[in-house]
């Protein structure tokens, strides 16, 4: 039975670390421009094709070949924000929505017309190792290597928050774009630059995902469900939050997969029900500001 | 007083009346409706490369009438293959339908179709839900075994090699294709003598199948069958890889031939079985009738390798042979009268790259049914070891899962 729960608790954490990479990057966009870019699923597909092909290609391991799916994820992030959503910033927040859900489907179809739906995967030699401890407690190394870069993002993205004065811009934005514009930010700048980094952050889990996952052109649109519930429990405009609701979602998630008979079959219903539930008790989630007035 | 201009004018236009209808009667058109976007892309494409490959090979012609292939996109859409049909069958008025694969999709169109009953073959659709609405339909004929075909197939078979006694542990997706697959597989196996010590229900695209798999080892089963469709079937293999699962022996469907899936389950393959229509290393002969039409199965994947650069799989070959069969059925009929060609589609009695293409009742409602025979294989060391039938069999033993040695 300690064993079981060892499992439990083990498999939660490491799962809540892969829960973390699928939604920092939509918490940040969201926390500045407060559009929901439902295309950040595409962004992380696109960061594992990216992955993969440097896997398949050039023998590039997903973690060496990160950086750089990142920086292009960045680039392109930025670029889709400046050809599309810089022009209906002033629009009703319907078609931001609608636009960003538009973009998304025309992410996948590029891909599916780029590599085919053929399911691809990096096969790097840690995503098939553990540690076996007992009979009941298993750690899957690549789920570690997926916790510890969670956690590595999570820091860097407080630190440049809090101690950069870009990061500090941002959240000045954030909190009150009014004023902050007319401290001399420019809130178009920052909008542009909070997006940029999401697709970066979008990429780098895609990276990740490449060695966890099967790629296909699909795999965006769960990514971005369970990415969405995620910053809804935790609060949509706090880094914490999401980590908070990341874990909180992942706990739940594995104790009834684990103790629950077809446990695993109600986990996405578990994630609906918990973010229903937060909607109704407290709409800006564990830790956001962003509530029913957002 | 009419003039000679108008005169003209209007026996130019009696005349080109008159033969847009006759242009028309001398095309015969195919209605191809497939997953040409969406999740079932893999399939739609692989289909409409047999039956390209099949029309072109065939020289475009049936009953000296230009064969006209329509294909749609159901884009892996109900709503979108209900369109498709509707628009192939209402619209266009086809007589012949090729496809599509995936049940859902097929099952969508089949009101569409129940309209017109347009002679309809059906290269996929695995699970029987078809067989229990239109099976009994003539003009319906189905060119793939049934899922209760693969569990036949691999209850025999593991019974036969592993003996008496051995326990199976069930993974099943909460979608049709685990739903539709499960009673079979419970009825097949323990008909012939396994016991089923769990059956574990996991979401079709869960990320972490840990706990089911943890549950699995501890009810210590021989072996693991995994009803679950490609996507899954990957995270399936790897995570009970990197989980050590201790189960010996690792049984899938029609996934571990997929190279897509052997490219991203990399060591994780090994040893796994699974079930195909086709396997690369089949050595079937060639039809000594029509030598041409069905090659023996190198020259075919010769033939097709150059035309598309890649290594057919099994729905490339399913739809180039259920193509060819219906041209063939066609000029046999000697024009478009679709109760006349599928006449000539029953008796037809030809040997393919899949073996034997001859149209009899399943004995479980289906009127037409071809190819029913399945090939069990095994990957062994990045290959596919041919377990049965017996004709093609490159491998008498069973090998355990990696881990289990």
């Amino acid at each position: 039975m300690v064993g079981l729960l060892l499992q439990i608790l083990a498999d939660a954490l490491l799962l809540g670390g892969v829960y973390t990479l699928m939604a920092i990057g939509l918490s940040l966009a969201f926390g500045v421009t407060r559009i929901i870019n439902f295309a950040h699923g595409d962004v992380v597909m696109y960061g594992a094709y990216g992955a993969f092909f440097a896997f398949a290609g050039l023998n590039i391991d997903p973690l060496l070949s990160l950086p750089m799916v990142a920086i292009l994820g960045g680039i392109g992030g930025y670029l889709l924000f400046k050809m599309t959503l810089d022009r209906i910033l002033n629009d009703i927040s319907i078609n931001q929505v609608l636009l960003t859900f538009g973009l998304g489907l025309v992410l996948q179809n590029v891909a599916v017309i780029l590599w085919t739906g053929d399911e691809r995967s990096t096969t790097p030699s840690y995503a098939f190792d553990s540690w076996l401890f007992s009979d009941d407690i298993v750690i899957a190394k690549g789920r570690v290597i997926a916790f510890v870069i969670a956690v590595l993002f999570v820091i860097m993205l407080l630190a440049w928050l809090r101690w950069s004065e870009l990061g500090r811009a941002t959240r000045a934005v954030s909190q009150n774009q009014a004023a902050a514009s007319l401290m001399g930010i420019n809130v178009r700048a920052m909008y542009g630059l909070s997006f940029a980094l999401s697709s970066a952050f979008g990429a780098a889990t895609g990276a990740i995902m490449s060695f966890l996952l099967p790629i296909t052109p699909f795999m965006g649109f769960p990514i971005m469900v369970k990415a969405f519930a995620i910053i809804i429990l935790g609060g949509m405009d706090s880094v914490i939050g999401t980590v908070l609701g990341a874990f909180f979602l992942a706990i739940a998630e594995t104790a009834i997969a684990y103790l629950v008979p077809q446990g695993i079959g109600w986990a996405e219903g578990v994630a609906f029900f918990l973010m229903v539930l937060m909607l109704i008790a407290r709409p800006a989630g564990i830790l956001g500001t962003a509530g029913r007035d957002a | 007083m009419i003039s000679w201009r108008s005169t003209y004018c209007v026996a130019a236009l009696a005349l080109a009346v008159a033969v847009v209808p006759s242009q028309a009667q001398e095309t015969i058109k195919i209605g191809a409706p497939l997953a040409l976007s969406g999740k079932f892309v893999s399939y739609g494409a692989a289909a409409k490369r047999g039956v390209e490959m099949a029309v072109d090979i065939y020289g475009g012609k049936a009953a000296n009438k230009k064969i006209d292939v329509l294909f749609r996109d159901t884009q892996s859409d109900a709503q979108a293959a209900v369109n498709s049909f509707t628009q192939l069958l209402s619209e266009e008025k086809v007589n012949y339908l090729v496809g599509p694969i995936a049940t859902p999709m097929a099952m969508a169109g089949l009101p569409a179709w129940r309209r017109t009953k347009a002679l309809w073959v059906v290269p996929g659709a695995t699970t029987p839900l078809l067989e229990e609405e239109a099976g009994k339909e003539p003009m319906m004929f189905h060119t793939f075994p049934y899922a209760y075909h693969y569990h036949i197939s691999l209850a025999k078979i593991l019974r036969e090699r592993l003996g008496a006694g051995k326990t199976v542990a069930i993974i099943y997706s909460d979608d049709s294709y685990g739903r539709e697959h499960l009673p079979y597989a419970q009825k097949y196996f323990a008909q012939e003598g396994f016991k089923i010590v769990a059956e574990e229900l996991v979401r079709a695209g869960a990320t972490d199948l840990n706990p089911v798999l943890a549950k699995i080892r501890r009810a210590r089963p021989d072996i693991l069958l995994g009803l679950v469709q490609t996507t899954d079937g990957i995270t399936l293999a790897k995570q009970a890889f990197v989980q050590r699962l201790g189960v010996s022996y690792l049984v899938g469907t029609a996934y571990p031939q997929l190279k897509q899936w052997q490219d991203a389950t990399a060591e994780a393959q090994e040893s796994w079985l699974g079930v195909t229509t086709y396997i690369p290393g089949l050595k079937a002969k060639a039809d000594p009738n029509y030598p041409k039409l069905f090659p023996d199965s190198d020259k075919w994947i010769a033939e097709f390798t150059k035309r598309y650069n890649r290594e057919p799989e099994f729905i490339d070959v399913g739809a180039y042979v259920s193509t060819m069969m219906l041209l063939l059925a066609i000029d046999k009929a000697g024009g478009d009268n679709k109760e006349k060609v599928a006449e000539e589609l029953k008796k037809l009695d030809v040997q393919t790259m899949i073996g034997r293409g001859h149209f009899a009742p399943t004995g479980n409602g289906t009127l037409n049914q071809a190819f029913s025979d399945v090939v069990v294989h095994q990957r062994v060391k990045g290959k596919d070891a041919i377990l049965f039938p017996k004709e093609f069999e490159t491998s008498k033993t069973v090998e355990q899962a990696t881990y289990a040695k």
